[in-house]
């Protein structure tokens, strides 16, 4: 990663050039939990393609973000005057909602209005790739990985309506996405990062504390998922910084940098992501199934599918 | 890690759940059986195998307590976390005196709670669907199972854990097995081994046709 660009976009700065829009959950958006419960009773590919289509967010969601950046106080501004931020990122958090795409509900720890220019190979990969939902979406012939239950890793794992928990224990950080059923762990033993490990899906992850930031790297992936929902590549090469900072007991902020010479011409600098903490949520059992998603095509793909028509 | 122990021939066995004290079928768990197409064991036939496990269908307990499949156990206060290698799975015992669930939603993993009653930790499960076997051979789990699994520390390297399942819609008595024991394994570190049914292709080739060979004399 270069350490130019990254020192442009880290949070100080990124707190006043990107306005959150205050969203509560429980008050303003009261569709968010009942949105969790019902897609929990969906089947997997039912309720991602719910969640990342569902347009009757999408009202709510504009309306939240249009408000005047003046007025919108970010968690994050408000806490920035009480240091020091917890070295504890214990509990369940739920990124808050901020969409990117119109129409879609995204909740992008990977935001794609940063994304630098792809390589060649980047393109081609992107090229191929037939997205559910965005600009590109088109009925159909979507191929996402998740529709073969491929299982998700990181970064793409970070987005979504996908609340994760975080156990803190000596030596590992772990962390537990109802998405999928999936689990990673962090070594904060102090080792370093393998030398040339075999590529998986979650990669191979080591953190530490830089003052009041835990940083997460991670290499070791294979190139068989994407980055983010709208097709964009993760390639062998990708070195994935996660920089998690606990603004206050409720919040956390996360941001992502994707360093991937492979696929993109410099590092994708996403700007930082908050996220609540759930005190009372429990990550509950929420595996894809390829047998369930039967019901798929007529519950989710066609209606889905619909949206994006100006495409076609 | 599981100690071995082959109960069929052929068959690297390391079965918590012990084929041997298996209680008579109800008809229901008979049928279940009966359609069932395990891969090893007697009533494997090539070809016609349909194990859920083909289509990477998440393995739950007990059936993930068997095999030649290391986990690891974290406590925290309140909480002890299973990791399987075995479909990278992991499930969360409660432990802070929570009661088990009334009319839990019908899962892969169940609702767990757990309890130290002397030396022994227990771990109380129900909430399981039907859509898993409740080991390699095609025994089945209905919804009704309630499993029970007692797992003691013998000494610093020594894990002994016993597996009961009481599944009336399934079996005329509580099935109970006796218990197995486990090695610490201080070097290892659970890797990631997820089932993905794209990468099964090369499954035929690899093990479906030389696992089948075995039970042949049942053709």
């Amino acid at each position: 990663m270069k350490e130019a660009e990254d020192k442009s976009l880290r949070p100080q700065l990124c707190l006043t050039n990107f306005p959150f829009p205050q969203i509560l959950i429980p008050p303003q958006l009261p569709l968010f939990p009942l949105l969790r419960r019902t897609i929990l009773r969906m089947t997997y590919a039912t309720a991602l393609a719910t969640m990342l289509a569902m347009p009757i967010l999408a009202p709510i969601l504009s309306a939240q973000t249009n408000q005047p950046s003046g007025t919108a106080q970010t968690p994050g501004r408000a806490a920035a005057t009480t240091p020091p931020l917890s070295h504890d990122l214990s509990g369940v958090w739920m990124q808050y909602p901020d969409g990117d795409v119109p129409g879609v509900p995204g909740m992008n720890a990977v935001s794609n209005k940063t994304r630098p220019p792809l390589t060649p190979w980047g393109q081609a990969k992107f090229d191929a790739a037939k997205p559910l939902v965005g600009p590109r979406a088109v009925p159909g012939v979507e191929n996402n990985p998740e529709l073969r239950c491929e299982p998700d890793g990181p970064p793409k794992l970070l987005n979504l309506p996908n609340p994760f928990e975080i156990v803190q224990i000596p030596g590992r950080v772990l962390m537990f996405f109802e998405l999928g059923h999936i689990w990673r762990e962090i070594w904060t033993d102090g080792r370093p990062l393998p030398k040339d490990p075999d590529p998986t899906y979650l990669g191979y992850s080591v953190g530490k504390w830089e003052g009041d930031t835990f940083v997460v790297d991670t290499i070791g992936f294979n190139d068989k998922l994407w980055d983010d929902s709208y097709g964009d590549p993760r390639s062998d090469a990708t070195h994935l910084t996660e920089r998690y900072r606990r603004l206050n007991h409720d919040t956390l902020e996360l941001q992502i940098i994707i360093d991937d010479p492979k696929a993109y011409t410099k590092a994708w600098v996403s700007p930082p992501k908050l996220h609540k903490l759930e005190p009372a949520w429990e990550i509950a059992e929420w595996f894809c199934v390829l047998d369930e998603d039967k019901a798929y095509d007529e519950v989710v793909r066609k209606p889905a599918g619909l949206a994006p028509a100006a495409n076609k | 890690m599981q100690y071995p122990e082959g109960d069929v021939p052929g068959t690297p066995g390391m079965n918590t759940v012990n084929q041997r004290f298996r209680p008579p079928l109800t008809p229901w768990g008979q049928a279940r059986l009966d359609a069932a197409r395990p891969l090893v064991g007697p009533k494997a036939v090539p070809g016609e195998e349909n194990s859920p496990t083909l289509r990477c269908d998440p393995d739950g307990p007990p059936k993930v307590l068997n095999h030649p499949n290391p986990f690891e156990i974290v406590q925290i206060p309140g909480r002890m976390f299973m990791f399987f290698e075995e479909q990278h799975i992991w499930r969360t015992i409660w432990a802070d005196g929570r009661a088990l669930p009334k009319d839990p939603d019908p899962s892969y993993l169940g609702y767990a709670v757990g309890k130290w009653e002397g030396d022994t930790f227990v771990v109380e499960t129900i909430g399981f669907n039907d859509k898993v076997w409740a080991d390699a051979y095609g025994d089945p789990r209905s919804e009704q199972t309630h499993l029970t699994e007692r797992y003691r520390r013998l000494n610093h390297d020594t894990l002994e854990l016993q597996v009961t399942i009481d599944d009336p819609k399934s079996y005329t008595k509580p099935w109970v097995s006796p218990p197995k024991l486990h090695k610490l394994e201080s070097g290892w570190e659970i890797a990631e081994w997820f089932c993905v049914a794209e990468e099964d292709k090369s499954y035929d080739e690899t093990v479906r046709k030389p696992a089948g060979v075995a039970p042949a004399s049942n053709k």
